[in-house]
């Protein structure tokens, strides 16, 4: 396995296919990083030299996959919420966004959406933990 | 429930009454605690001898599993099922000496020195299964085959540029084996070979590529390599025939003007990265001179003019005309450049359709001129019309020769040959030629593969 930006890829698998294994790219774009590398269809990640594997290096730190691209879209989702629009209503609320019917089925929709408006407190500053800890405040006190 | 704790207890009174009565046959009676003992100890299990079925290799090498090996003791074996490979014996060599009419019917064994250079169980088309099936590399000497051979010692000893040649015929009939066993007659006399037994790996990306220095072509150095491996294998003699003429540089190292066409492969061979400008200029001088005769045989050739499976770097995909080794040979078969002395071949392939270009198909088989009779459509300008400027438009720039139907005489050698080597077992007849012939239609695969259909 060759461990590439956080993500291990197959060694036995085609390059074009190995790297649709990063979060953010899919065929189409695995292909035009081969096309623009000149990496032969057939190729596979073991073939491929290190200076070949550098350049694939560099064009993946070009692009905003992983982690970053999940910081975007949440960060996206977030905004739309924030400034009040009916999308960010519908992802807050957990339900389809794009018009579907919700009569019946949206079963997808009710799972994931509004996972990235969710927030979960690593603090100990809640209020539970306070009472807990026998240092209750007013919750109109500042510096909580 | 209540009857097996019944038959349980009868047996148990039955075991109990031979412990205390002792057996039938007189031996006496072990006390129960002893019997006891022995029945709950239960027998080991002797270990389970570990034979897995299958074999894991270990992990950083293929992992296929494989399975133990059947061994068979063919002594005892049937010796129906269980037969020896063929070896067919008695079958002459092909070369230029035994290429000749008297030899027509006959099954002649390729040479093996000569299909090595091909590389390991390297065979074009779908020979690979026919040679397994014979147990040696050999084909049949048709009339064809004969008469490519009678045009290849006519142009050996023609000096002047001629067209360039294609076979072409339908799938199955043998256009790769022509082209073969002309490489093979040239090969073994005093001919320069070039030959590429297949072409489909220079545009189906299964191979590396590169862009070249210039940018919008792009070369393939490894193919290159093993075309320059092939051809100094089968061409040694003639190589060293040929001065260069002229000083070629690459990079820091040049050939000198006296040095040889055999220097210039071996150049190649050794700098991968060099192999496709050495290849451009063999060709050039190869083809200019008149010193030895020249055999370029390229088999695919329908892929010189196809678009390719290759992406350049905007992702838009390369035609052939966009990579070097192809471009190397295209001009020789569109009429641009010739050999003075020798002959160009090329063999058509049908067997990925991806890499026929729908113009040259239409070209080769081009649709019926009907006459139109009616008048309104006469006039229909989409219509296809004998016209000097459609017969100009279509018009090849190499000639065809078309491979056609075996023929009976060809067809009772193959039923022959066969039967020589058990692929069939019942004895050749007229009626069984004739049947074969006719379900065939007098095309080589399918006759094979009618009688390997139950292999």
């Amino acid at each position: 396995m060759l461990h590439l930006l956080g993500v291990n890829l197959p060694d036995q698998k085609v390059v074009s296919v190995a790297l649709t294994y990063f979060y953010g790219i899919g065929p189409l774009t695995a292909r035009k990083i081969c096309s623009q590398l000149s990496i032969h269809q057939q190729c596979k990640l073991s073939e491929l030299t290190e200076g070949q594997l550098n350049q694939v290096s560099g064009v993946l730190s070009s692009m905003t996959i992983e982690n970053d691209l999940k910081r975007q879209v949440a960060a996206n989702v977030q905004h739309l919420r924030r400034i009040g629009t009916y999308i960010g209503k519908r992802h807050a609320m957990g339900m389809p966004v794009h018009g579907q019917n919700t009569r019946n089925n949206s079963k997808t929709a009710k799972k994931l959406n509004g996972r990235m408006l969710r927030r979960y407190s690593t603090t100990t500053n809640t209020a539970f933990n306070l009472q807990a800890l026998g240092v209750l405040r007013s919750p109109l006190s500042k510096g909580l | 429930m209540l009857r097996t704790n019944r038959i349980s207890g009868t047996i148990a009174q039955k075991a109990k009454r031979i412990l205390v009565n002792g057996t039938a046959s007189g031996a006496t009676a072990r006390s129960l605690s002893t019997t006891r003992a022995a029945l709950g100890k239960k027998a080991p299990n002797e270990a389970r001898a570990e034979a897995r079925a299958f074999t894991q290799k270990e992990r950083g090498v293929k992992s296929a599993r494989s399975g133990t090996a059947t061994v068979v003791n063919l002594e005892d074996a049937n010796p129906e099922y269980y037969s020896s490979p063929p070896n067919p014996t008695g079958l002459l060599s092909l070369n230029a000496k035994t290429a000749t009419y008297s030899n027509t019917n006959r099954f002649m064994q390729l040479d093996e020195g000569f299909l090595r250079n091909l590389g390991k169980n390297v065979y074009p088309g779908n020979l690979a299964s026919d040679f397994k099936m014979f147990g040696r590399p050999a084909l049949l000497y048709r009339d064809a085959t004969n008469d490519l051979v009678q045009q290849l010692l006519t142009k050996r000893a023609e000096k002047g540029s001629s067209k360039a040649s294609v076979i072409d015929g339908k799938a199955g009939t043998g256009k790769s084996a022509e082209l073969l066993k002309l490489a093979a007659v040239g090969a073994s006399s005093d001919y320069l070979v070039i030959y590429a037994h297949s072409t489909f790996p220079w545009v189906d990306s299964s191979r590396p590529y590169a862009p070249g220095s210039d940018g919008t072509m792009y070369v393939q150095h490894e193919l290159t390599m093993e075309l320059m491996k092939t051809i100094h294998g089968m061409s040694k003699a003639a190589l060293a025939k040929v001065p260069l003429g002229k000083e070629i540089s690459f990079g820091k190292r040049s050939l000198g003007s006296t040095m040889t066409l055999l220097d210039l492969v071996d150049f190649a061979v050794k700098v991968p990265s060099v192999s496709q400008d050495a290849l451009d200029h063999l060709l050039e001088i190869a083809s200019k001179q008149t010193e030895v005769p020249v055999l370029i045989a390229v088999d695919d050739v329908n892929t010189l003019w196809t678009n390719t499976l290759y992406r350049d770097q905007n992702d838009a995909i390369l035609p052939a005309s966009r990579l070097r080794l192809p471009s190397s040979f295209r001009p020789f078969f569109d009429g641009e450049k010739a050999v003075e002395r020798g002959w160009v071949v090329g063999a058509t392939s049908y067997k990925r359709s991806l890499f026929m270009p729908q113009e040259l198909n239409s070209k080769l088989h081009p649709a019926p001129k009907v006459p139109v009779a009616n008048p309104v459509l006469a006039q229909d300008p989409t219509l296809a019309k004998d016209t000097a400027e459609a017969a100009e438009a279509n018009r090849l720039s190499f000639d065809v020769i078309a491979l056609d139907r075996m023929s009976t005489a060809e067809t009772w050698a193959l039923m022959n040959f066969y039967h020589k080597i058990s692929v069939i077992s019942t004895p050749v007849t007229d009626a069984l030629v004739a049947k074969k012939w006719v379900t065939a239609s007098g095309n080589p695969r399918e006759m094979f593969n009618s009688v390997t259909s139950y292999f």
